[in-house]
């Protein structure tokens, strides 16, 4: 097995809310390993983007709070750094592209400002060779003509091309890992196709490794090695793409494949889609023992008040459930 | 074409005229519906698929005369609703209803999901057993009657989106337009809403128009799909045509970007490069061609008609003539 790159333990992460106390993260483990891709894969609320927030330590001070766990990067705990050997990390090490390209650019400057602010934050350039850094990135990321396009201000272009432009800021300083939010969900199909595409050629060339957030299980087949499924704060189930999406072990993640059509589904013979009966729960008001108990088909007494811990299946797989592997 | 087929848009168009911003510039007009032409039979389900900024949303606004379209006819029920006094056009409302995206922000917040669902029949002055439809109505929609006393906050996502389907089809319409419907759902609610609008359209015999980016469950909803790109229909078939053989370069190429659970699919075959053009200034030609793999000459020049190519079956491509 390939080196580990980035190591989360026990990570558990709660919000101060009006209405109280509640945990987005209960306690989730996962590794990272070099060159890989790993897809953290759930619907909204579930913690997956609170997870990858707090790995860059950009959750909101004040509401958030990082109870307890370690994430490990290159041997020092991530979470006990100071601000200013946080701020090496960030953008240099670690980089993050985000979901909606409009809202995460400046507005009122243009691209080529943004792009070599990270530049001239991390590397010993003068302001003439990190303009010129970024047409190199901004060519990289097959942008066309990127000279005129340092000119430009973010209004200026597309959807696609805007997310472009995040990609190449996070690759800035050839980052060892790069979290990658949602990066396609606010893009039209044939742009997410070129985006996905973008991403692993650039994954290939770098080597860098990804975390990949998303709620498509289309998107982690496309590009994932391996995914982690969460629900409500909990990891789920674990493992390499293929093998889990075949045999999966826990019914959430059962019920998140059957209940997507896709092309080659049998229309003709099956007439409804297989849904989830239910909704995902309010952070603060989830259920006790496991926390997917009231929407699970196989739901058994032990599961309403033990919460199950994750296990291990095969050498590879981890899984949360009572059930025994092959049950469902 | 006849005119007592249930629905038939003929030539339907919706320009936004030129505008002129703070600085003096004018803006050119946009073409967001160019000329399209369909019919639905009574409850039939017809699928339109397309990327942002392809004219869908505004073809169904247009269409439900929510917007003037700028020209064209449509043709519902042996009504041309682009001619039609106000005061008739209102009364036909009640067999034309539209449920919209995102209930979140197409539902009140501030009225109690009762009240919401109170204000169609109020509108059209149906008094009798008001509560009572109310109440039949959540439960046809899988809620309970209690949900009447909520808020909209009070409820999730998918509930709401219930609410939504709920108030459209309070006054037995027999055409729903459903623009985007799932898309801002979990993923895990999504198959529970399209189950329910499947069971809907069984039970209350509504006919379809369903719009979405989703080819996914447009195959799975649709009996037929049309295909549009800037402001055109480029394609248009029944829905297993379209996904076993679809003769649309565009179509094609939308099919192989949905991300399959099939890792055999991946790969796309048509690679498309480049964004949608501006709609305020379309490519001459074929409005494809600036993103086409597969463009000749004459793609540039000359603007491709839709060609009928096997019965039912048409596409707009000079490769397929």
């Amino acid at each position: 097995m390939s080196q580990i790159e980035l190591d989360v333990r026990n990570l558990q992460v709660s919000f101060s809310t009006p209405q109280g106390i509640f945990s987005a993260v209960n306690g989730i483990n996962f590794q990272l390993h070099s060159g890989e891709t790993l897809a953290l894969v759930g619907e909204s609320g579930c913690g997956k983007t609170v997870s990858a927030l707090s790995i860059l330590r950009l959750l909101p001070e004040g509401t958030a709070k990082i109870v307890s766990g370690e994430i490990i990067y290159s041997g020092r705990n991530l979470l006990s750094l100071n601000s200013q050997q946080m701020r090496e990390v960030r953008g240099k090490e670690i980089s993050m592209i985000f979901q909606d390209p409009m809202t995460c650019l400046n507005p009122v400057l243009t691209l080529g400002e943004q792009l070599s602010e990270t530049l001239l934050q991390h590397n010993n350039l003068n302001k003439k060779e990190a303009l010129s850094k970024s047409a190199q990135l901004l060519g990289k990321v097959e942008l066309s003509s990127p000279e005129e396009k340092l000119k430009q201000y973010p209004h200026q272009l597309s959807g696609g091309m805007r997310q472009r432009v995040m990609i190449a800021m996070a690759l800035a300083c050839k980052p060892k890992i790069l979290i990658a939010d949602e990066p396609t969900t606010a893009l039209d199909v044939l742009i997410q196709a070129q985006i996905l595409e973008l991403l692993e050629n650039l994954k290939k060339e770098t080597g860098m490794a990804m975390l990949l957030i998303t709620h498509d299980l289309g998107v982690v087949t496309e590009i994932a090695e391996r995914v982690m499924v969460m629900y409500a704060g909990d990891e789920v189930e674990t493992g390499p793409t293929q093998s889990l999406l075949n045999s999966p072990n826990h019914p959430y993640t059962k019920g998140l494949i059957a209940s997507r059509p896709h092309p080659g589904l049998d229309i003709k013979n099956e007439k409804r889609l297989t849904e989830i009966a239910g909704s995902v729960p309010n952070p603060n008001q989830r259920p006790t023992g496991c926390s997917f108990h009231p929407r699970c088909n196989w739901v058994m007494e032990q599961c309403k008040t033990l919460k199950p811990i994750s296990r291990n299946f095969n050498q590879d797989r981890q899984y949360s459930c009572h059930l025994e592997p092959g049950a469902i | 074409m006849n005119d007592n087929s249930f629905l038939e848009v003929r030539d339907l168009k919706k320009y936004f005229p030129p505008r002129e911003s703070f600085l003096g510039k004018t803006t050119n007009p946009v073409r967001a519906v160019d000329g399209i032409s369909f019919g639905l039979e009574e409850g039939e389900t017809l699928g339109i698929v397309g990327e942002s900024g392809s004219g869908k949303s505004t073809a169904a606004r247009a269409l439900l005369q929510l917007d003037p379209p700028t020209s064209g006819t449509v043709h519902f029920k042996g009504h041309n609703l682009t001619s039609l006094p106000e005061a008739e056009l209102r009364s036909l409302r009640k067999e034309m209803q539209i449920i919209f995206q995102d209930p979140f922000s197409s539902i009140n917040p501030r009225r109690l999901i009762g009240d919401v669902l109170r204000e169609p029949f109020a509108i059209h002055n149906l008094k009798d057993n008001v509560s009572e439809s109310v109440k039949e109505l959540l439960n046809q929609v899988g809620l309970s009657s209690d949900h009447a006393h909520r808020y909209p906050h009070e409820l999730s996502g998918g509930q709401l989106q219930r609410v939504g389907i709920a108030r459209a089809i309070a006054l037995n319409p027999s055409l729903v337009i459903a623009d985007e419907p799932v898309s801002a759902l979990d993923v895990s609610v999504q198959a529970q809403v399209v189950n329910l609008m499947m069971d809907l359209r069984e039970k209350l015999k509504i006919s379809y128009i369903f719009i979405s980016h989703d080819m996914g469950i447009v195959e799975y909803f649709c009996d037929r799909v049309a295909v549009m790109y800037l402001g055109k229909i480029v394609e248009i078939s029944t829905s297993e045509e379209i996904y076993k053989a679809p003769g649309h370069p565009y179509t094609e190429a939308l099919l192989n970007a949905v991300p399959g659970l099939d890792p055999e699919h991946t790969k796309q075959k048509l690679k498309i490069r480049g964004d949608i053009p501006d709609p305020s200034n379309p490519p001459q030609g074929c409005s494809f061609h600036t993103r086409c793999p597969l463009k000749e000459k004459q793609c540039e020049e000359m603007e491709p008609l839709l060609k009928e190519v096997s019965p039912g079956h048409h596409v707009a491509c000079f490769l397929k003539e």
